[in-house]
């Protein structure tokens, strides 16, 4: 007989009525009597609370009771199944609310720009410590962290009960079987999130490391859509990229449009044909602080191993006249966002070079072309508006390429033609 | 044995040996076969009664090694045959050694009168209830001696436990068999089987009773009280459950096996689970008809035997077979019964069992001896013993009025001496009670 209350069920069991004891010795008949019943029930299972009597063993590794949804017995990682992404965004809760500290993790970070983004790089839980208490999936955000079902945990091998992202790793779909209804409650809120935190990660970072092959189908998706981004984007502005800008194009570009503006200004004040040296000493002084500035906001987007800039040396000569300094500035600019360019192209990976040859080789021959032409330009103000316009689209190119997967800037080309057409510049 | 050794040696081969040798090798043959059988009857019965009080604990009980866990008892034979033998310090070394063996070879020594079927006795002796019980009571003297030579309390208050114990409850044990005694005459337990053929009425009492083996003593007031009381002492005698007195595991550790490892332990072990079949098939024999059943009369009749030298060897065996199968079968329901109150009763204290014992179970025999006296004076007794009133009687009527005076007698004094018990376990009460509140006050104040 049971009792139904608010929070569930009382379980009453009722004794067999008491018999009348006429006979002395009755009572031990009694204690016989249940525990007959007991041994003639026992050739059934026990059918649940209410039954007092039946078998209640379980024959365990053949037999295995359905263990209850909220079962908690140690924490995994889930990753969407379709996408393959981690759902953990390396937040640190979990970590900090461990009271018997067992979870560790380092946070993802950008290779471009060594940024952190929303992603966990390496996530481990020293399963023997852990005392299955189930904080840690409470407090994620993310529902990233759930307890899993699986208790058969003994093994021979400590080290083993140190367990590591890739053996944390499971789908959706896993938890989804031991918890179905847990999971639903859940799954909109959680996937809405997954969603805006997969847009934030660039590259591959933040995908399952066990699933090799969605991995590969992911990168050679990136590649497509750089290339195609890339392709019409060499001989034009370039605005047709969906993604936002990173800021350090941002920042490229925007030094590029100061450094064409004071060429400009430059060219303006010296409108006559024949522009006398130093007369407009203010307005160099400005071609050369954007040339400077153009050349520092490119250089933040360099990987930190690049070399030292050497372009800055020869801004300290005194320009002899106002077109000349406005090309340097152009060339000084030009050089910087080439140099940028070199340093960043080194992290990408360069299995993708050859394929991507043939999308790298068209900025580059525009790069030089320009210097070549820059060099045997008349000494106008027309020239160095183009100058200015270069050096702005070179700068682009080159944050563009040091930031996308496949870097269309090789190095050798940029060589064979940058040091020299400066050179020729400085000297004509 | 030895009439089919001697018909082998003599007849068919014609050897004619002299009568000692046949005897001597029908009774190595006996020997051997019953010191083969012994060891399997405990290895069967450890694991019966761990199945049997499992199920009643809704539980399964060992069904891992072999089927259905039949093996168990190998597995734990091996594991006891490779436990270390370890003999304490300060333990008297031999007595040490001796006492599983004193305790073993009594029990051994029973079988020797334990008829398994019709026929098949190694020794039919006139006094074999007598033997039966006076070899029993020599293993009290082994586990003394492992209580003293251990040299440890728990062992010697075990052993002094299972001594009191032994020795008080043999008195009601035997006094219950008296009465049946009484009732045949005699203390053959061939003879005593024999008289329990019948149906509900032993053919001994009313002559012309159809023989379906049923004539049980235990279908006489006389012989179902005697059954109760025995049974109950069989339960001490074999330190089972509600009387493991001597070596209740939660007071005093294993009682005097407590020092014993290895197959040392295993004697004793042994010793205690033949004790139980043995105790359990005697109960059978002497209430139940051992081997007597419906069916095993006729084949018997028609099989060779003293009585009919030229019948067919095939009744012989088929009689045999039906005999044994009937006597197990009883006695493992003894045996179950014994696993059943093990299930259901918690252990008795020392001194309830004493009393139990000497103030209610010994009374109870001695009215049963009278009972007994009764229904053998008005169903065998007649003008010359002095019974004149009986002597027209037909035997039905005489059968039913002792039927009835027994019965009345038994249960008015069965209800008479359980409240009488009662009352003086409920006075012993009050007095404990008092006793210990003056302690109590006296000690407060």
């Amino acid at each position: 007989m049971t009792v139904k209350i608010e929070r569930g069920q009382i379980v009453t069991v009722e004794r067999g009525k008491r018999t009348a004891r006429r006979l002395p010795g009755m009572g031990l008949l009694d204690g016989m009597a249940v525990v007959w019943k007991h041994w003639a029930g026992s050739f059934r299972k026990n059918q649940g609370f209410n039954d007092i009597h039946g078998v209640f063993t379980y024959e365990y590794p053949e037999e295995r009771p359905k263990l209850p949804e909220a079962y908690r017995n140690m924490p995994i990682l889930l990753y969407d199944d379709e996408t393959s992404h981690e759902l953990c965004t390396s937040c640190f809760q979990c970590e900090r609310i461990c009271p018997p500290q067992v979870i560790h993790m380092t946070q993802a970070k950008d290779p471009a720009t060594g940024k952190p983004v929303p992603a966990v790089a390496e996530f481990v839980i020293e399963y023997d410590a852990c005392m299955s208490c189930g904080f840690c999936a409470e407090v994620c955000p993310f529902d990233a962290i759930k307890m899993d079902h699986e208790f058969e945990l003994s093994t021979a091998d400590h080290q083993k009960l140190t367990v590591f992202k890739e053996q944390l790793n499971r789908p959706i779909s896993y938890y989804e079987r031991i918890a179905p209804t847990m999971w639903a409650e859940v799954r909109d809120g959680a996937m809405k999130k997954l969603q805006g935190n997969i847009k934030r990660r660039p590259d591959v970072i933040g995908m399952a490391p066990n699933l090799a092959e969605k991995i590969a189908a992911r990168r050679r998706e990136l590649e497509a859509a750089a290339a195609a981004a890339t392709a019409p984007a060499a001989p034009a502005a370039a605005p047709a990229e969906g993604r936002k800008l990173t800021p350090e194009e941002k920042a490229a570009k925007l030094a590029a449009i100061k450094a064409a503006n004071a060429a400009k200004k430059a060219g303006d004040t010296v409108e006559p044909p024949v522009a006398p040296a130093g007369a407009a000493p203010a307005d160099e002084k400005a071609a050369r602080l954007a040339a400077i500035r153009a050349k520092n906001a490119a250089r933040k987007g360099e990987a930190p191993d690049a070399p030292p800039v050497v372009a800055g040396e020869p801004a300290g000569e005194a320009p002899p006249a106002d077109e000349k300094a406005a090309r340097l500035a152009a060339i000084r600019a030009k050089n910087a966002a080439r140099k940028a360019a070199e340093g960043s192209d080194g992290a990408p990976v360069e299995a993708n070079v050859a394929a991507t040859e043939p999308a790298a080789a068209p900025p580059a021959a525009g790069a030089a072309t320009s210097a070549a032409e820059a060099a045997t330009a008349p000494a106008d103000e027309k020239a160095a508006r183009l100058a200015a316009i270069r050096a702005k689209n070179a700068a682009r190119k080159a944050a563009g390429g040091g930031s996308d997967a496949a870097a269309p800037t090789t190095t050798g080309n940029v060589d064979s033609g940058g040091p020299g057409a400066s050179d020729d510049a400085a000297l004509s | 044995m030895y009439d089919i050794v001697n018909g082998l040696i003599n007849t068919t081969f014609g050897w004619n040996w002299p009568g000692w040798v046949i005897a001597l090798i029908s009774h190595l043959l006996v020997t051997t076969l019953l010191f083969a059988i012994a060891p399997f009857q405990m290895l069967f019965l450890t694991y019966y009664e761990r199945r049997a009080i499992a199920r009643m604990q809704d539980r399964i009980g060992p069904n891992r090694v072999g089927p259905a866990g039949l093996l168990q008892p190998i597995a734990d034979g091996v594991k006891m045959f490779t436990k270390e033998d370890i003999v304490p310090a300060a333990a008297d070394r031999w007595v040490h050694f001796l006492a599983p063996c004193v305790v073993v070879a009594p029990t051994m020594l029973m079988f020797a009168v334990l008829p398994w079927g019709p026929g098949m006795v190694p020794v039919d002796l006139n006094v074999g209830l007598l033997f039966f019980f006076a070899i029993s009571s020599i293993s009290a003297v082994g586990l003394l001696m492992a209580g003293l030579a251990s040299s440890n309390k728990f062992a010697l208050l075990g052993a002094m436990r299972a001594v009191a114990q032994m020795v008080s409850y043999e008195i009601p044990a035997v006094l219950s068999l008296l009465a049946v005694v009484m009732l045949t005459g005699t203390l053959s337990i061939v003879q005593l089987i024999e008289a329990q053929a019948g149906l509900f009425i032993s053919s001994a009492d009313v002559p012309g009773v159809p023989d379906l083996g049923l004539g049980w003593f235990i279908f006489t007031p006389v012989g179902l009280l005697a059954f109760i009381v025995f049974f109950i002492a069989a339960l001490a005698e074999g330190e089972r459950t509600p009387f493991d007195i001597p070596e209740a595991d939660s007071e005093i550790v294993a009682g005097y096996m407590t020092e014993y490892s290895g197959m040392k332990f295993g004697l004793f072990y042994l010793a205690q689970y033949v004790l139980n079949f043995l105790l359990c098939a005697i109960a059978a024999v002497i209430f139940f008809g051992g081997w007597q059943g419906p069916g095993v009369g006729w084949l018997y009749d028609r099989a060779i035997s003293p009585a009919n030298p030229d019948g067919n060897w095939v009744f012989n065996l088929l009689a045999g077979f039906l005999g044994v199968f009937y006597l197990l079968a009883k006695t493992y329901a003894f045996f179950f019964v014994m696993v059943w109150l093990r299930g259901a009763f918690p252990r008795l204290r020392v001194d309830q069992l004493m009393d139990f014992g000497w103030k209610f179970l010994i009374p109870l025999t001695l009215v049963n001896i009278v009972s007994a006296a009764i229904w053998v004076a008005l169903l065998r007794w007649g003008p010359e013993q002095g019974i004149t009133f009986t002597q027209n009687w037909t035997p039905i009527l005489r059968w039913g009025v002792a039927f009835a005076v027994t019965l009345a007698v038994n249960i008015v004094a069965y209800i008479a001496l359980a409240r009488i018990f009662a009352a003086s376990q409920a006075e012993q009460g009050r007095i404990d009670l008092d006793e210990y509140r003056d302690t109590l006050t006296a000690t407060l104040r």
